[in-house]
């Protein structure tokens, strides 16, 4: 059990965590927000690197901002950062090798299994000798997110972990995730609402350091239920259209003349929700 | 493609292993590219699946550095051996900077013995510079990615800093008899070295590396100045001097280690 209380984070006197609440559980909870709504700053925090200016967090009992209950809580959890950077000349073996050591995995025969063993769960056990500059960005981001599931942890932490995937690789990526959420807990931010509508239980919308949302994939929704059209013409004055591939527009907003409600998806709520669209 | 395939007796025989050479080497060439006969040849599949799993591991396995191997015949455990080997590879530009200053500093006092003092003032800044380079979010691209692990934070940069100040001082004792000094002036700047990278440890607890670094470093120089205005330059150097150095390093990496440890 994750909680967070009137937790606060300042960035050159713009308040990013703006005194946010929260209580996270086992499952796979989606944050989701416009770029600057505090989603990456809030998980730094939760990942321990990086030290709120006011509030509390306690992941497990543990109290990051005390050096034995931060080092305890790091032996727990696995974090796939937004930015993940690499050391170019090392192997993606050594890597995840490296960041095993870091883990606490001594033993090196035990280490060896564990770092192929998530390499397969990734689907990178082929480039495993690679060099990581000779990665793909895609591959890359594999191997980020294999160091994460390094120790099974507790409490998984991934920041925007589909992107650079194709298709495909985002496929894998739910499937695991998924496995994953059974039995632990897993918060990750995505700008991909179907990523969320696919994976999470739960759905946080932050916006301006608050929490604009929490709820089901399908509450949110529900936010946009009556308001998302199809129409034959381009409406005149709707803020958010596109032409879809029957040759129809999606309108969110006030209903164009002639147009037939449709039943909204999760984006579309999110859309609503937060202000890109006014009924 | 062939439409002969070994026989029933033949494949039974080459399973027993009871074929001749020559007759067992054309059933292999046979097998290779045939996969009906192949499907009819027995195995074990269990035996199949562990010989995958072996051969994988072995070759996925890191091949171990020479400086890792040599930790480890010197007794450090197989994970230490790995980090502490890995960190000069992590900022090759430090290990340029160290081997040019070295040079420019063993060439400058080769050309003119009164600048022997460069070379000894020069050696204990280096591996400060190597220590603030080696840890934190704005010289370690990995930093973030590698934050979240309990062992981030001043177990790592106590590992790092070890790294870096062994290889420095490997670097500037090789470069030292190079000098035209006494030997044992050559060596004096060992332990101020290694006091100024334990004073950067111990300040990192409560400063950034770099800041810590620098002010390391600038205590350093203070202390060279200082001993100058006094009675020379020599009196950095001093045994009475040398002795001091060593104490403090002895504290202060004593209190790195707790610190790191806690």
């Amino acid at each position: 059990m994750i909680e967070i209380s009137d937790l606060t984070k300042t960035y050159g006197g713009r308040p990013v965590l703006d005194g946010l609440d929260l209580t996270l559980g086992p499952g796979i909870t989606g944050l989701l927000g416009p770029n600057g709504a505090g989603k990456t700053t809030l998980l730094r925090c939760l990942a321990t690197t990086l030290a709120p200016d006011g509030g509390a967090v306690r992941a497990f009992g543990l109290d990051p901002g005390v050096p034995m209950q931060r080092t305890a809580l790091r032996r727990r959890l696995g974090y796939l950062p937004q930015d993940p950077g690499f050391y170019p000349h090392f192997t993606a073996f050594d890597l995840v090798d490296y960041v095993a050591i870091l883990k606490e995995l001594t033993d090196r025969r035990q280490r060896h299994a564990e770092v192929r063993r998530v390499l397969a769960e990734v689907e990178l056990t082929g480039q495993s000798r690679t060099k990581v500059r000779k990665l793909s960005g895609g591959m890359r981001q594999r191997l980020a997110l294999a160091q994460a599931l390094l120790g099974e942890p507790d409490l998984l932490i991934l920041d925007e972990p589909t992107v650079g995937l194709d298709p495909e690789q985002r496929m894998l990526f739910r499937a695991l995730v998924s496995r994953l959420g059974e039995d632990r807990t897993v918060v990750l931010s995505t700008h991909q609402t179907e990523d969320v509508a696919a994976l999470c239980e739960r759905v946080i919308v932050l916006r301006d350091g608050r929490v604009a949302f929490d709820g089901t994939p399908g509450e949110l929704a529900g936010v946009a239920a009556g308001q998302v059209w199809l129409s034959d013409e381009a409406p005149a004055g709707a803020r958010v259209f596109w032409r879809t591939a029957d040759g129809r527009y999606r309108v969110l907003g006030g209903p164009p003349p002639g147009a037939d409600v449709t039943p909204p998806g999760v984006e579309d709520g999110y859309l609503m929700l937060i202000g890109e669209v006014t009924a | 493609m062939t439409d002969w395939h070994v026989p029933d007796d033949l494949r039974e025989r080459y399973v027993d292993g009871t074929l001749d050479t020559a007759v067992a080497m054309s059933v292999d060439a046979h097998l290779g590219r045939c996969a009906r006969c192949r499907a009819a040849v027995p195995y074990e599949e269990g035996w199949l699946e562990t010989s995958w799993q072996r051969l994988e591991a072995g070759l996925s396995e890191p091949r171990s550095r020479p400086l890792e191997r040599l930790l480890r015949h010197g007794g450090v455990p197989d994970h230490l051996a790995r980090l502490v080997a890995a960190t000069p590879t992590l900022s090759r530009a430090w290990l340029t900077a160290v081997v040019a200053a070295l040079t420019f500093a063993v060439l400058a006092a080769r050309q003119g013995p009164e600048l022997v003092p460069v070379f000894l003032i020069v050696a204990p800044v280096l591996p400060l510079t190597g220590i603030a380079l080696a840890y934190g979010p704005r010289v370690d691209p990995a930093h973030e990615l590698l934050a979240a692990t309990p062992l981030a934070g001043p177990r790592l940069l106590l590992v790092r800093s070890v790294a870096v100040l062994a290889v420095a001082t490997v670097l500037a004792a090789l470069a030292a008899p190079l000098l035209p000094a006494p030997p044992g002036l050559s060596a004096a700047w060992l332990l101020p070295s290694l006091a100024a990278a334990s004073g950067c440890l111990a300040l990192s607890n409560r400063l950034p590396v770099p800041i810590a670094a620098l002010a390391a470093g600038g205590s350093w120089l203070a202390i060279v100045g200082t001993g100058h205005l006094a009675s020379g330059w020599h009196a950095a150097f001093h045994p009475l001097a040398q002795v001091g150095y060593a104490v403090s390093a002895a504290l202060l990496i004593l209190h790195a280690h707790r610190t790191s440890t806690s």
